[in-house]
């Protein structure tokens, strides 16, 4: 068996002998850049808007030069052939730049070899420039097409395939006609003119030189319907392009692949690629990408486990974390493969629709090193499950929110956001959305996500969605809770609230919730004091982890935060001069950007419409804000907007800003005084260089977090992602509730703590679904810890001693000494009152016995490096 | 041209000699013991390398490096033929044997020496347009000018000033009145005095100097309006309020002098004030990685771009890259991405303190960076709109003209700022405490040895003499503006390129023997 696999597999690579080719030069046609990458899956078909907002959000990561989208199971119905023809036959899409070479293109390649089921332009709107394009795209025609059975039994005859199966012959007969028509048409001509876009079944990819959305727009497909869908924001550094060849996705055979990324190493997968008579036509990355993927997939048939370890090898301290067993066939993997291993930073977005096995999938898988942002989400309920995966978590936020508004199964927050952590022996650095038939026999699919060793990623059972359809809901405790809320909304210490939410809010429906949510809008109305107070009630519900009982807690947290937006746009206009605490001003009124005057002490600022970054950004309304006398801030409405905090300059101890919603990259890097609470998660790149100030994030936080920090005390309550603190200087005191992916405090340079230095605290714990907070099964997962640091020291919660030596590069191990703990102490208090993580229940108690600090934490310091 | 050159007057020369008893001359005047001291040679030498005071009549030690050595001897006034006691000897100073290397000969270090000591150019023979280095700028060569073309300008009439900001943005114009900014030379792997001295100079020829990646001195505050703060990839001593001073901001991705090495400062520079400055351990090396952690791709530099420009609503951004071999689309990505200056960086820059395998073997030489960019912005259709900078082994007045007419719009200067401050390229910038010279080191007692106003006079000197050279060589060509030569590689020929007969017509490239 294993033989004849081989010998097909040699039959198989000698039928591509043939081919022609060009000499691969050594560059690439483009440089690019990472880029903005998107993508969903669903159990239900989803119109091809809804990628659209998400795109439009990441125009910052794109450059308008090249953009691209893929979906796949798609309907039948849009596309107006019977559903067997959809599965069965080829769906090519010929982009022709060139429209006079149709008919010669389609008497060379198409007529003779295919029986064409149907065939036809893909409709366009008339004007490209009407949506802002600048060059027009190319003329798409799709044909559904099967190979004719004699070419077919010729072809199988002339390559010795009659031990591939049938089916997969003619897959290889598609692609090969696809790379002649690519040769003839596009890579051997100076001028192009034309080009497959995709060949797969219940499949397809369009690009254009503009932005990704523009795809959607220019081919009509706002209402066309798809399982599955992806798209590519490019970013070529060359300016001036007239055809999107160089665009995502690229296709292999039965999948669209993007990428958000650079490989150092293009020409040597070039070559190894060649080995194997793979040859390139569109000279980018993500051409080579996806033709790993397709001679790992289609030739060697590998699972997808193995595909994923050819192409992100796993390695170091994760390496030997590995069962044996695995790290015997990894390394037979990493012995054959390692050469076509992209090196670089790269992150790939894989859509694949896998005939044989019935299933379609969504996959992101990231580099071993985690160079390129990415984040990935799920929804699940019983009528409809999606899982996401973008390089930005706003971009994920943007998606529901655009599918919920339009169809209430959604819900704008999702059951669970997470980051992979790339060539790793926990996660594998890649997880897989996958949609089957659910079996009930009505055709409805089922979704399921697991990560690279097949593991499933499991929401808690037994919990319900807020239904929006249901009746108005009728709560029969509204008197009560209505009650409680007026009680206590003008009380100068909230805790009583608290303690009654905490100690109801388990047992509430939603009706109860909703309830609740209303009573507060009504009772903020009374005063300031009022105001503030239901501000703080509703950030303390949204931002607490607690057992939601059979809610949902995504459920819940959308009630909680809708009702907060509602009561920052409900406060009186900065030009009213209502004589309130509060002032509000969005992009529409920024105009009227004036001093504060009488009392008025709080700026609220609707970030909504500004622009992301550039003169029209927030950030730029709140700098002129703070030098007309502003000092307080209340910032919501984030759709991803970077620079929250940042160019306040030095000497701003008196400002603070509350920061909602889907906030961006690099907040808070840079401030020197201030205080930024960000309520949910964060992004990436925050608190750069930053100096003094405090941060506390209520949630996640991403990539390169306080990359060369000077000082400030900052508190996370969950994880962070990768490469946090390198290069921090100073005296920054950090604690991190969760764990880091990989690289914590790298060149770490922050003096000596017990001294006035600096140091971060790793407490490795999470909540359950119960609201419940325990230790992660590791308090760091990685290598790479603390790694060449000269300063500084890493306090971590280890009770089990779990962190080994293998994992240090330079630091050591040391015990805690009072001196340590009296250092620490006070910013674990700190930790306590912002996040309710309790030193003595929850820090200090293991296994449910209180321990003494030196058995709980341990002490990671510098030892002296080699001077040189 | 905008307000602040037109406002801009040449600035004074100021003599300024070595700080060193004895100047290196190329020649060495001797004296012996049959001087009967007349006061003759005193008398006749024009250059003042005899000198003799009114109340003593004692003869001084000749002050050997103004000697114009044998040409002389055509002179009616040549000291030695009329000495009457033949008491006088000129000889070619063997030192030159040992000093300098085939970049940076003998004869280059000398004549920056009298540039900066007089602003001047040198009157003594020393071939300091020239080095040895059998390639390169050493090669090129302006064509030989048509004399009908000359104009005749006061050098105070010509214009070499170039603009930094050609985007057309909402940012602020800048002007700086020579084509040179100092490069970045960070507090710990300089001497204070000598980064105060090249702001102050910077200041006095309108144009710009570069903190380098080392913290923001106090003491350079005076002189904001003249400093560039570096961005590097340690982000050490950066924070929101030294991006607040400056008028222009430079990203340091990499140099051409290591590309894909990061910074490094050895353990025995970080002394206390340069670990105070950087805010980091006593005694340990620095690492600046490479790359910058939260930069690796286009789009992230995108973002970090939109970053300095949201702290400081009015910096110019400048973007320092090496020369990979696809520095072209390198720098136009960056130009895309918001940047008011790209700045190529190729080989041969750098001190001692970069290794020579990396010096030598991997970016690309500016000479070859500087068209290719060029030409590709040009094609882009975005030449007209970002500022061109090169640096990378742009020694001498020359070089720079020549790196202007391949197509930059201006160029960096570190080396020769430091040269003109009595650096001799011993090349052991990095080791022990520091630099014989006192100018590489931050070692409490070496890194004192210069003033700020030597520093900052001698630097001044320099520049002064290198403009003179770039308006005679304006005139010569018929141009009134430095911006005219922009791109002019029609004006250059190669050496190698000539049949025999044209090349004789040009001076040959040096060719020493140097001991290294």
């Amino acid at each position: 068996m294993k033989t004849n696999q081989t010998d097909t597999i040699q039959k198989l690579l000698a039928s591509r002998a043939g081919l022609p080719h060009i000499q691969t030069p050594i560059a690439k046609c483009d440089e690019e850049g990472g880029c903005g990458v998107t993508g969903f899956m669903c159990s239900i078909p989803v119109a091809g808007r809804h990628i659209y907002e998400p795109s439009v959000q990441m125009h910052n990561r794109g450059n308008g030069k090249g953009g691209g989208i893929a979906a796949v199971g798609l309907s039948a119905e849009s596309l107006g052939i019977p559903q067997d023809v959809l599965e069965d036959h080829y769906l090519l899409q010929v982009a022709y730049i060139d429209p006079t070479c149709k008919e010669e293109l389609e008497k060379r390649f198409i007529l003779p070899n295919f029986n064409v089921h149907t065939s036809g332009m893909i409709p366009t709107i008339s004007d490209h420039t009407a949506i802002g394009l600048e060059v027009k795209p190319p003329d798409v025609c799709r044909y559904f097409v099967r190979v004719k059975p004699d070419v077919l039994a010729a072809f199988i005859k002339e390559h010795h395939l009659e031990t591939l199966p049938e089916r997969k012959a003619e897959d290889e007969f598609v692609s090969q006609n696809t790379y002649r028509l690519n040769q003839a048409y596009y890579a051997s001509l100076g001028d192009k003119q034309a080009f497959v876009l995709s060949h797969g079944r219940n499949i397809m990819i369009l690009k254009v030189v503009g932005y990704a959305e523009q795809a959607t727009q220019y081919y009509c497909l706002e209402d066309f319907k798809a399982h599955g869908w992806i798209a590519h924001q490019r970013y070529p550094t060359r300016g001036r392009l007239w055809h999107p060849g160089g665009a995502h996705p690229f296709s292999g055979m039965h999948e669209a692949l993007v990428h958000n990324g650079d490989f150092a190493n293009y020409h040597a997968v070039s070559e190894y690629l060649h080995q194997y008579k793979i040859h390139q036509q569109f000279l980018t990355d993500t051409e080579v990408s996806v033709q790993l993927l397709d001679l790992y997939n289609r030739t060697f048939e590998y699972p997808l486990e193995y595909i994923i370890e050819a192409i992100a090898p796993t390695t170091e301290y994760d390496f030997d974390s590995l069962p044996e067993e695995k790290q015997k066939v990894y390394r037979y993997i990493q012995s054959q493969h390692t050469a076509g291993s992209p090196d670089g930073p790269w992150f790939f977005i894989i859509a694949r629709n896998d005939p044989y096995n019935d299933f379609m999938q969504l996959l992101g898988i990231t580099d071993t090193a985690m160079l390129r942002p990415q984040v990935f989400a799920l929804l699940e309920r019983d009528e409809v499950q999606i899982g996401l995966v973008c390089s930005e978590k706003q971009a994920i936020d943007a998606t529901l929110q655009n599918l919920a508004k339009e169809d209430p199964r959604f819900c704008p927050v999702a059951d669970k956001y997470w980051n992979a952590r790339g060539g790793s022996s926990t996660d594998g650095g890649a997880f897989a959305f996958t949609i089957k038939d659910s079996g009930k026999g009505d055709g409805s699919k089922v979704l399921s996500t697991e990560n690279k060793f097949g593991e499933p990623i499991v929401l808690p059972k037994g919990q319900e969605h807020f239904d929006v359809k249901a009746p108005v809901m009728v709560s029969d405790k509204a008197s009560s809770i209505e009650g409680e809320v007026s009680k206590h909304i003008e009380a100068a210490d909230l805790s009583a609230l608290k303690a009654y939410c905490m100690a109801n809010i388990t047992a509430w429906t939603f009706a109860d919730v909703s309830a609740f949510c209303k009573a507060v809008v009504k009772n903020a109305g009374k005063s300031d004091t009022a105001k503030a107070n239901a501000i703080e009630i509703l950030t303390y519900l949204s931002d607490r982890r607690y057992d939601s009982g059979k809610k949902k807690l995504s459920s819940v947290l959308d009630m909680v935060r809708t009702t907060l937006t509602d009561i920052f746009m409900s406060f009186p206009k900065l030009s009213e001069k209502a004589g309130s605490r509060y002032s509000y001003i969005d992009w529409d009124s920024r105009d009227t950007l004036r001093s504060p005057e009488g009392n008025e002490s709080v700026l609220v600022i609707n970030a909504r419409a500004f622009e992301p970054e550039g003169p029209n950004c927030d950030s730029r309304l709140m700098n002129k804000a703070f030098n007309l006398g502003w000092k307080h801030y209340i910032c919501f409405g984030y759709k991803g907007q970077r620079f929250t905090g940042c160019g306040f300059g030095p000497k701003t101890t008196d400002v603070t800003i509350h920061v909602y919603d889907s906030s961006g990259d690099y907040l808070a890097s840079g401030i020197d005084g201030l205080e930024i609470q960000v309520h949910g998660n964060a992004q990436d790149q925050l608190g750069q260089i930053m100096k003094s100030g405090k941060l506390v994030i209520h949630g996640d936080v991403g990539q390169t977090f306080m990359y060369g920090a000077k000082g400030g005390e900052v508190y996370i309550m969950g994880n962070a992602a990768g490469r946090p603190l390198i290069n921090a200087t100073g005296k920054p005191r950090v604690v991190i509730n969760g764990t880091c992916l990989d690289y914590l405090a790298e060149s770490f340079m922050a003096g000596d703590p017990l001294n006035g230095g600096g140091f971060a605290i790793l407490n490795g714990m999470a909540y359950d679904e119960k609201g419940k907070l325990k230790a992660q099964d590791t308090p760091y997962p990685g290598s790479n810890l603390f790694s060449l640091a000269s300063g500084g020291a890493i306090y971590m919660r280890d009770p089990e001693r779990k962190i080994v030596d293998e994992q240090l590069n330079g630091g050591s191990f040391a015990r805690l000494s009072d001196a340590d703990w009296a250092l620490i102490l006070p910013y674990l208090e700190e930790n306590q009152r912002l996040f309710g993580i309790r030193v003595d229940d929850d820090l200090l108690t293991v296994n449910g016995e209180k321990k003494h600090y030196s058995d709980v934490y341990i002490k990671v310091h510098a030892v002296a490096l080699n001077k040189h | 041209m905008s307000d602040n050159t037109t406002a801009w007057k040449l600035p004074e020369i100021v003599e300024t000699p070595s700080r060193f008893r004895n100047t290196i001359g190329k020649f060495v005047v001797k004296r012996n013991s049959k001087c009967i001291s007349c006061g003759l040679c005193a008398e006749i030498c024009p250059y003042g390398v005899h000198l003799r005071y009114e109340n003593y009549d004692k003869s001084q030690r000749p002050v050997s490096h103004k000697c114009i050595g044998f040409k002389c001897k055509e002179n009616s006034f040549y000291c030695v033929k009329n000495c009457p006691q033949g008491a006088l000897s000129v000889k070619e100073n063997p030192l030159l044997e040992t000093l300098g290397d085939y970049r940076w000969t003998a004869e280059m270090l000398l004549g920056h020496f009298a540039m900066a000591e007089t602003g001047e150019v040198p009157k003594v023979d020393l071939e300091h347009n020239l080095g040895a280095s059998g390639g390169g700028f050493d090669k090129i060569r302006f064509k030989h000018p048509d004399p009908a073309k000359a104009v005749t300008l006061s050098d105070e009439e010509m214009d070499t000033s170039i603009e930094l900001n050609k985007t057309g943005d909402d940012r602020p114009k800048r002007t700086i009145s020579i084509p040179c900014y100092g490069g970045g030379m960070s507090f710990g792997s300089t001497a204070l005095p000598v980064i105060i001295g090249r702001a102050r100079a910077a200041k006095r020829l309108n144009t710009l100097t570069c903190t380098g990646e080392g913290g923001y001195p106090p003491d350079l505050l005076p002189y904001k309006e003249h400093v560039i703060t570096q961005v590097a990839t340690g982000l050490f001593g950066v924070r929101e309020e030294t991006i607040k001073y400056c008028p222009v901001m430079e990203f340091k991705y990499a140099q051409g002098a290591k590309p894909g090495l990061g910074g490094h400062l050895l353990g025995e520079k970080v002394t206390e004030a340069v670990a105070a400055m950087r805010e980091t351990v006593v005694g340990s090396s620095l690492f600046s990685p490479f790359p910058f952690h939260s930069v690796y791709s286009v789009e992230d530099h995108k973002k970090h771009v939109d970053w300095m420009k949201e702290i400081n609503n009015e910096v110019l951004v400048s973007v320092k890259v090496s020369t990979p071999t696809d520095v072209d689309m390198v720098a136009v990505g960056a130009y895309y991405a918001g940047a008011h200056i790209v700045h190529i960086d190729g080989s041969y820059g750098g001190t001692g303190a970069a290794p020579d395998i990396a010096k030598k073997n991997i970016a690309m030489p500016i000479e070859y960076a500087i068209p290719k960019v060029h030409n590709f912005l040009k094609n882009e259709g975005a030449r007209d709109k970002v500022t061109l900078i090169a640096s990378g082994g742009i020694r001498s007045a020359m070089d720079v003209a020549k790196a202007i007419a391949l197509g930059a719009d201006g160029v960096v200067i570190g080396t020769a700022e430091i040269v003109a401050v009595e650096c001799v390229r011993c090349s052991n910038c990095e080791s022990g405490r520091g630099c014989a010279r006192g100018i590489a080191s931050t070692d409490p007692e070496l890194g004192f040895m210069t003033t700020e106003e030597y520093c900052e006079q001698r630097i001044v000197n320099m520049y002064m003499a290198w403009r003179k050279q770039w308006c005679d060589l304006l005139r010569s060509l018929g141009m009134t503006s430095i911006r005219e030569l922009v791109g002019r590689s029609d004006l250059l020929v190669h050496l190698d390129y000539l049949d025999e007969q044209e090349r004789a017509t040009y001076q040959p490239a040096p060719s020493y023997k140097v001991i290294i």
